[in-house]
């Protein structure tokens, strides 16, 4: 498998829901930033844009 | 290559291991903190720019983290590993910024979306061709030439005539063996 390939693999999982399962175990306290991070994030930008 | 142009066994052993940065233990060995450090170097001007600037050019967003973490994985920040790992997180940081700065995106990871990046597609999205160019890259078709010689097949306007047989017996040289006969 190529680099850009895995690369495209790892997004299509991660846009999923999807996060790396070991790397989550081995992280003391968990991964932090998850899709679900991400997902607040953008909710912030929106409210921020819109009440400008 | 041939066998004695090779490196012989234990080559490795006489030339330095550390002439590249993969070569070395990368930078950021930690999910979160290479999360961090991209959404960081993202902030930077230079690389908002880029970044902007390729999407605009029709590039995919997996396109534009493919480059991104190539280039980090060369200067030794990440392992190629985490790189792939990172690309998920990545990705969806610049679809939120691109999607707040009002940028026009494809995420790319259908195949079917996917634009072939070719020199003709980057000169056009950059505006570098010519309306001259354009013209001198029409091929045009062969002008059909005319066949003449004696082996070429008959043309649909010239009927195919049969010879006389007196004809034909004549360049069979049939004609002469006669006439030699009679002397």
């Amino acid at each position: 498998m190529k680099f850009e390939d895995a690369v495209k693999k790892s997004i299509k999982k991660y846009l999923k829901g999807n996060i790396p399962e070991e790397t989550d175990e081995t992280t003391e306290g968990g991964i932090y930033y998850t899709p679900d991070y991400f997902d607040a994030m953008e909710a912030s930008l929106k409210e921020q844009s819109s009440q400008e | 290559m041939t066998p004695f142009s090779a490196p012989i066994p234990g080559a490795n052993y006489t030339s330095e291991t550390k002439n590249y940065p993969w070569h070395r233990p990368p930078d950021i060995v930690s999910f979160d903190d290479g999360v961090e450090y991209l959404m960081q170097k993202l902030a930077e001007q230079e690389s908002t720019e880029l970044t902007f600037s390729l999407l605009q050019m029709d590039i995919p967003i997996t396109s534009v983290c493919n480059i991104l973490l190539r280039q980090l994985v060369t200067k030794g920040k990440f392992g190629i590993d985490l790189a792939i790992l990172l690309a998920g997180p990545l990705a969806r940081y610049i679809e939120i910024i691109a999607n707040d700065s009002g940028i026009k995106h494809e995420m790319g990871v259908d195949d079917k979306a996917r634009i072939a990046i070719t020199p003709t597609v980057l000169k056009m999205s950059m505006g570098i061709i010519d309306e001259d160019e354009d013209e001198a890259q029409v091929i045009e078709a062969a002008p059909e030439e005319e066949s003449a010689g004696l082996m070429a097949p008959p043309s649909a306007e010239e009927p195919v005539t049969q010879a006389a047989s007196a004809t034909q017996d004549e360049m069979l040289g049939l004609m002469e063996n006669e006439e030699e006969e009679q002397v």
